[in-house]
């Protein structure tokens, strides 16, 4: 059976806005990776950004400078 | 006493310098013919060629090895055990539900429209893959599919961690050829069109993004 990790899911409003957050993570070393947003999260448009979770206070900071259009950022088991 | 019986050669088949899939094809066509005990050695001149082939072998019970003779020769030797045993398997087999289950993966984008939201797609797809109980048998991947296993896929960990969950991951050999990817193959093996269409038509399911 696969293991479960918690994870810091960051969504969006649109999936051009996941692109350019996988951009702008690339251009800055941030982990994670675009997978489709998990079933217990309905909000989003579908792709969403998932990271460590000891990354949810760097995320957290993105979402308050509120440059990139996140939508809202969750913690998961996945 | 030594048990382990001495292999000797009865059918020869000289296969250098054939392109795949021309040697499984005469070997599959000469394993029809051959009876229990029999030896069969295919020679080769490309370590493609041998992976297939040990592959065909494996498919069907039949205890082969392989040796490098020289530069781009290769032999493959086979011993004849009960024939097409694994196919009378599959035949009488009970359905085993999603565990059947194929991946077919043909390019680098999931569904047309736009490439830069297909390649992302198709990231998501198989992250999604990771998560699907039961997983799939095998996952194909051909033609653009090739990028998807060879090094600096974006999908690699993914396939990595479902080849450790056991998965077979296969890769066509001749578009790993045509890509020049042949080098950077990071995981799984190669296989080739006989193969992949046995697959393909012994899968209870098939799907491809």
């Amino acid at each position: 059976m696969r293991e479960k990790t918690l994870c810091t899911i960051v969504t969006f409003l649109t999936p051009t806005d996941a692109m350019a957050f996988e951009c702008f993570a690339g251009q800055h070393d941030l982990p994670g990776r675009l997978i489709p947003v998990p079933s217990a999260v309905s909000a989003g448009c579908g792709i969403c950004w998932c990271a460590p979770h000891e990354e949810a206070g760097a995320l957290g900071a993105l979402k308050a400078a509120n440059t990139l259009a996140i939508e809202a950022i969750y913690t998961l088991l996945i | 006493m030594n048990h382990e019986r001495e292999i000797m050669p009865t059918i020869r088949i000289d296969a250098m310098g054939e392109p795949c899939p021309q040697p499984v094809v005469k070997t599959t066509r000469a394993l029809q013919d051959m009876r229990e005990g029999d030896v069969l050695e295919v020679h080769v001149d490309n370590e493609t060629a041998v992976e297939n082939l040990l592959r065909l072998a494996d498919n069907r019970n039949i205890p082969a090895r392989s040796k490098k003779v020289a530069e781009r020769h290769y032999l493959v030797a086979m011993q004849c055990t009960v024939p097409h045993e694994k196919e009378e398997e599959t035949e009488t087999a009970p359905a085993a539900g999603r565990g059947d289950l194929v991946v077919a993966v043909t390019g680098r984008t999931m569904g047309t429209g736009s490439d830069e939201l297909g390649e992302m797609l198709l990231k998501g797809f198989f992250f999604a893959l990771t998560q699907l109980e039961p997983l799939p048998k095998v996952i194909l991947l051909y033609n653009g599919g090739a990028f998807m296993s060879a090094e600096g896929s974006p999908v690699l960990d993914d396939l990595k961690q479902l080849e450790a969950r056991g998965v077979d991951i296969l890769t066509c050999g001749t578009c790993l050829e045509f890509f020049a990817l042949k080098d950077k193959l990071a995981v799984g093996s190669v296989t080739n069109m006989y193969s992949i269409v046995t697959t393909l038509a012994e899968a209870m399911t098939v799907i491809s993004p």
